[in-house]
């Protein structure tokens, strides 16, 4: 029964992005809680789908669009499990942005934007085929295009927001180019469509993709694993998130951490045995994942902005997440529910940081670390639910961090026995930045010495509330689904009768891999790296709290590294993206073909052009020359011509031609 | 009668002597008498073939083209006069108001 | 069902137009009545309009000059009626977005009907004379528009503009008389009817290669270089950036689509019993018209020569899914040619807008226009998107099935597009909105305001109509799909089909 209200779940942001849009700049904070009723009102119908469909069913409805293309809805577990995720967390932070954005004069613009997000984001999630993913998958970018912008009156605002858009739009260009390979690929197959079946459905990739030339899967799986580098911020295209920290607060919890980043997550998710099928495809998404995780951790060092910081570790964690989904060359389809796992948990405890660190800048009216310090002593609810989060990405025993990126550890220490140890190196190393980036940040915002004046007051009740609600999510949620996720996950392709050992051997996987890892966790496992999780997690923080801790103090950061430490610029320097980006690519390569394009138009393409319009001119200017106007000059003409003619006639009629 | 022949050497004469003068004279009176001859010539020739081929289509045409002369003639003195009137000469060479 | 619905639709325009030549200052009343009452019979026929037949509706045929085989026969298919809707559509919208023109309105709007009388014209003639004049009908008032109305360089972007066309139409004329003296019908007379003549291309005894190969060149010119594509391209920037906004909008909205429409109606048919080789040509021109225009676009300093340019790109998807000549493909195409005819309409008003405005369209110098310009900021922002393909519009639509389509037959040509195209597209859009609209309010522009109600009201409406057809595209793609079929199907006389 409430699966027949499906629809409502995107309808109902769309009609609050509607009445924000033309009455909300009449209602008190800019008609906030339309917004935040229109995204409660999906929660609660995800759940009773979720009561209705538990554990073994799956909802599916589809209309025609238009020419071989269709609308519809497809809420299996893997949907099912992200819609309550979206629709939860996107709820808490309208409540909180509702404190937040309080004052802004914009704020009606602020609701009416977050909910066409939400209804494009919950709509990316259960669509039903590739197509109409694409369609929200954009607009989820329009989205946060809008809200980074959303200050557009600051020039940085509105070049990072346009940096977003394009950064991500070179991803969508190569997901475009593997949904048109797909398309293509699957109509040659001249497949017998049942009616209400289309191509582009998931169940008819899922059910076709054997059929599929392998060098062709391939590259389809690398066009969307395009899509999803793009949008997820992985190496190379993550340069845009940090700089999407312009946007309010909200925003960057809401898009930039909990929700929109991690939808490339669930796109590699969704399509995972065409990955699984692709040779190379999963070592692909392996490769990228892993060594994402390590490099955006190792900037996340050295950030001194403290949105910078979680952008960074956002990053990070999302390479985790694809690493984890990569590693399913090894353990299968279980890869699908650890990865989505920490897609889930983070996003709890993610969303939790960003919105603690807005409650921060709302008070202290700076994003620079260097300049909070000792802030604990005047928030304290901030203080330590944003402890809960941290502990939490650090992956602190017990914390929801714990169990989910321990496990993606774990799964990718599998992968190195099967195949190949360097992403798990590279994730252990990013685990032990993890703990530490975050903790240099705890410690240097809520301890030591008051660095700069602001303002000493606790944020209000509507953005401590959900504050303190996702951090008892943040701390238990790992503990409490850990059990119950997986086996529900799982079960998510076997609804598509999808065979991954056929799969597998067009992947050129080895059978039995998944198969052992089916059987038991980490049995094989020596006891150091069961050990590892619990080192890495302490450890980290116990080096960060020597370095910032005060009462712990050993070391002085600027000790261990001089001002012109090569290693040090380049960090700060964020291993000069900017100048090879920007400076390089956007404004020199681009934007040079692009004036020689016009050098070529103007010159070329116009000048032959108005070359041949001169000399046509010229030519008339001569020719005019022979109308000398002088009466005797055109009888004598005439005359001339008149003999001619004659000598002409007689000539041909004395050849006897005429 | 008058041999055919004798007309159209008549005409011959006239015709060439208007076109010896259109080409060689540069005053303007001088160039219209010559263009009558031309027309006259023409004229003599209409007539002396009507008369020879007995029917009267010849004639009529004559006097079309006489009546036409007159015309012409009149619009050409009123030019010239005009012309007189703006430059104080009707040679045509030293009026190119109009040339390139 | 209406009679004679099409020649009124023809009629009344032309009608309004020497009436509001004498109207004085109510000229506007009388031009909105005028192009009201085609909207509206246009609509009627969409009611009517059979969207499974292959066949031509709404048949008229009188004999006209019967000596040299002239009739006057409109009708329309799936191939012109989504243009003629566009028509109507547009040619209200402009004529209320100039509602405040001061200069000659009388002349102005006058111009305007005449412009709408030829468009209609040629959307719906089927007998190549009628087209022809109706074709060549369109030329005059738009060369008065531009060079009455224009900027500073208006006296060269008009001739420019007239000349450059109305070569291509002379050359096509000739590929016209080239057909028509080259077939006789059985009785030993000869016909301009358009459907007839198309049919016989396809008998090699008629019309042998070589000579085919001649005529479909004459007649690719005349329509590539109205469309325009690549290398015939440069009349369009100059003449969009002197004309008059009115004058752009209906420019780039309406006669574009002449030369694209000319390609279904004439070219395709015509394709299959040519050379191969011209394939590989068109589908270059194409390509080259997408990425090179893109990357133009970005190059440009005037918001409108930017807007010009994208109009080269875009339509260059219209030339790609026509020549790669599958459903999908052509099916894209026909939707780009309509989708494309309402966008560029708000992009080129929004241009029209800043000029009168703020009173410079040169990019440099704007900056946070949006501050003082709220609504006309959200509408300018909404024209741009749809302009980049943005999914939920009707550009989207358009260009997607044109990729999908064309990748079955032309994978290369269509790969390149995507990857040169796509990101650079969106890259010269946003980088004008953001140096137009965002950033601080310049000191200069404290003092400007959203514009009238008028100009609003139909940049409005078409972002409604984009977003209509983005999220209901089957409006239309289900005639489109039909008339797709039939472009790939030989074709079917009138008399064949029974309607006369």
């Amino acid at each position: 029964m409430y699966a027949d209200y499906a629809y409502l779940i995107v309808a109902l942001p769309v009609l609050a992005f509607v009445l924000c849009l033309f009455v909300g700049w009449h209602l008190p904070r800019g008609g906030g809680f339309i917004t935040v009723l229109a995204t409660l009102g999906g929660l609660i119908i995800s759940l009773g789908i979720l009561k209705e469909t538990y554990p073994n069913q799956i909802v599916h409805q589809s209309m025609h669009w238009f020419a071989d293309f269709n609308v519809g809805i497809l809420i299996d577990p893997l949907a099912l499990v992200m819609l309550l995720m979206v629709t939860f967390v996107v709820t808490l932070i309208h409540t909180y942005a509702n404190g937040y954005m309080n004052g802004d004069p914009g704020a009606a613009r602020y609701f009416a934007e977050a909910g066409l997000f939400t209804a494009a984001m919950l709509g990316l999630v259960y669509s039903d085929n590739l197509l109409q993913l694409f369609i929200f998958w954009e607009l989820v970018g329009l989205c946060s295009y809008l809200l980074i912008g959303f200050w557009y009156r600051k020039p940085s605002a509105a070049s990072a927001a346009k940096k977003a858009f394009l950064t991500t739009r070179v991803g969508d260009v190569l997901f475009l180019a593997g949904i048109i390979l797909l398309y293509n690929n699957l109509a040659a197959l001249n497949i017998p469509l049942k009616p209400g079946e289309y191509l582009l459905q998931f169940p008819v990739i899922y059910a076709n993709i054997a059929q599929i030339p392998p060098a062709q899967l391939t590259l389809i799986a690398l066009g969307i694993l395009g899509g999803a580098i793009g949008k997820s911020g992985q190496f190379p295209l993550h340069v845009w998130l940090p700089d999407a920290m312009e946007g309010p607060t909200t925003v960057s919890a809401m898009i930039h951490a909990a929700t929109m980043v991690t939808a490339g997550v669930y796109l590699v998710a969704r399509m995972f045995p065409l990955f699984y099928a692709a040779p190379h495809g999963l070592t692909a998404v392996a490769a990228v994942g892993a060594f994402t995780a390590l490099f955006a951790a190792t900037m996340g060092l050295t950030a001194f902005d403290i949105k910078r910081v979680l952008a960074f570790s956002t990053v990070s964690q999302l390479g985790f997440m694809m690493a984890g989904l990569g590693v399913g060359a090894a353990v299968g389809a279980a890869a699908v529910g650890v990865s989505i796992f920490h897609l889930i948990g983070h996003s709890f405890f993610k969303a939790l940081l960003f919105l603690c660190a807005g409650s921060v800048i709302h008070a202290v009216n700076t994003n620079d670390m260097r300049e909070m310090g000792a802030v604990g002593k005047y928030m304290k609810w901030t203080m330590y639910t944003m402890l809960v989060g941290s502990l939490s990405l650090a992956g602190f025993p017990l914390f929801t961090g714990f169990f989910t990126k321990d496990e993606i550890i774990a799964k990718a220490y599998e992968y190195g026995v099967m195949i190949n140890f360097l992403p798990y190196i590279f994730l252990v190393a990013a685990a032990v930045l993890t703990a530490i980036y975050t903790f240099r940040m705890w410690f240097c915002v809520f301890t030591g010495k008051e660095r700069s004046n602001y303002g000493h007051h606790e944020s209000p009740w509507v953005m401590v509330g959900p504050l303190v609600i996702l951090a008892v999510f943040a701390f238990g949620f790992g503990m409490a689904a850990q059990h119950d996720f997986y086996s529900y996950l799982d079960t998510n392709f076997e609804h598509y009768s999808v065979n991954f050992d056929e799969l597998g051997v067009i992947g050129g996987h080895a059978a039995e891999g998944h198969e052992a890892a089916g059987e038991g966790e980490g049995a094989g496992e020596p006891w150091y790296i069961k050990l590892l999780p619990y080192i890495i997690s302490i450890g980290g923080i116990l080096l960060a709290g020597l370095f910032y801790w005060d009462k712990i103090k050993r070391f002085d950061p600027s000790q261990v590294t001089g001002e012109n430490d090569p290693l040090r610029r380049t960090l700060l320097k964020g291993y000069y993206q900017h100048e090879i980006f920007t400076a390089w690519f956007a404004e020199t390569v681009v934007y040079g073909t692009s004036l020689i394009c016009n050098m070529i138009d103007i010159k070329l393409v116009d000048g032959w052009l108005n070359w041949l319009s001169a000399w046509i001119l010229g030519l008339a200017e001569n020719v005019r020359k022979i109308q000398t106007g002088v009466i005797q000059n055109y009888v004598s003409a005439m005359l001339l011509g008149i003999v001619v003619l004659v000598v002409v006639i007689t000539l041909a009629m004395e050849v006897g031609l005429v | 009668m008058i041999p055919l022949e004798l007309n159209i050497l008549l005409a011959s004469v006239m015709f060439t002597i208007g076109l010896y003068g259109l080409i060689t004279q540069k005053n303007g009176v001088k160039l219209m008498m010559c263009i009558e001859l031309l027309l006259n010539s023409a004229n003599i020739n209409l007539v002396a073939f009507s008369a020879y081929q007995p029917n009267v289509n010849g004639q009529v045409f004559a006097l079309f083209s006489i009546a036409l002369a007159a015309a012409e003639a009149g619009v050409g003195f009123a030019i010239l006069i005009a012309l007189y009137r703006l430059y104080g000469t009707i040679d045509l060479d030293s009026i190119h108001a109009m040339r390139w | 069902m209406i009679q004679n619905a099409i020649s009124l639709m023809i009629a009344i325009p032309l009608i309004g137009a020497v009436i509001s030549l004498f109207a004085g200052s109510k000229a506007k009343f009388v031009a909105l009545i005028a192009s009201f009452i085609p909207l509206v019979l246009s609509l009627q026929m969409y009611m009517e309009f059979d969207k499974s037949s292959k066949i031509m509706q709404f048949v008229e045929s009188y004999n006209w000059v019967p000596s040299i085989g002239v009739k006057y026969t409109v009708g329309v298919d799936g191939i012109g009626f989504p243009l003629l809707l566009l028509s109507t559509i547009v040619s209200i919208l402009v004529i209320i977005y100039s509602w405040g023109e001061g200069k000659k309105p009388n002349q102005y709007f006058a111009l305007l009907l005449l412009n709408e009388v030829g468009v209609l014209g040629v959307f719906t003639a089927l007998d190549f004379f009628l087209f022809y004049i109706f074709w060549e009908v369109v030329l005059i008032p738009m060369y008065f528009l531009i060079g009455a109305w224009g900027g500073p360089r208006k006296d060269y972007a008009a001739i420019k503009f007239f000349i450059y066309t109305h070569v291509a139409s002379l050359v096509m004329l000739l590929a016209i008389f080239a057909l028509y003296f080259t077939y006789s019908m059985p009785d030993g007379t000869r016909t301009f009817d358009m459907l007839t003549l198309l049919q016989a291309t396809a008998d090699k005894a008629i019309f042998p290669t070589g000579l085919l190969n001649i005529i479909f060149a004459g007649l690719l010119f005349g329509f590539l270089v109205k469309m325009p594509a690549f290398p015939f391209h440069t009349w369009l920037p100059d003449a969009h950036v002197e004309a008059p906004t009115a004058g752009s909008v209906v420019l780039a909205a309406l006669l574009l689509k002449m030369g694209g429409y000319g390609i279904f109606r004439v070219i395709m048919p015509i394709l299959p019993n040519v050379d191969k080789a011209w394939i590989t040509v068109i589908a270059i021109i194409a390509v080259l018209s997408i990425v090179y225009g893109a990357f133009l676009a970005l190059a440009q300093k005037d918001i409108k020569k930017l807007v010009a340019y994208s109009s080269v790109s875009h339509m260059g998807f219209v030339t790609l899914g026509a020549v790669a000549f599958t459903w999908m493909s052509i099916q894209g195409a026909m939707f780009q040619q309509f989708s494309h005819g309402i966008i560029t309409c708000v992009l080129f008003m929004s241009a029209g807008t800043i000029q009168h405005v703020v009173g410079t369209r040169i990019i440099a110098d704007l900056g946070g226009l949006a501050d003082r310009m709220p609504k006309f900021a959200v509408i300018m922002m909404a024209g741009f998107m749809a302009s980049l393909g943005l999914p939920g519009m009707s550009g989207f639509v358009a260009e997607f099935l044109v990729l999908t389509g064309s990748f079955a037959t032309l994978p290369m040509y269509t790969m390149i597009v995507v990857f040169l195209s796509v990101a650079t597209t969106a890259a010269y859009h946003l980088w004008a909105m953001q140096k137009v609209m965002f950033g601080p309010i310049l000191k200069k522009y404290m003092n400007v305001h959203d514009p009238h109600s008028y100009e609003l009201f139909s940049m409005g409406m078409i972002i409604l109509l984009s977003l209509l057809f983005g999220i209901a595209p089957g409006l239309i793609t289900d005639i489109m799909g039909t008339a797709a079929h039939q472009v790939m199907e030989p074709v079917v006389t009138l008399s064949q089909m029974g309607v006369i």
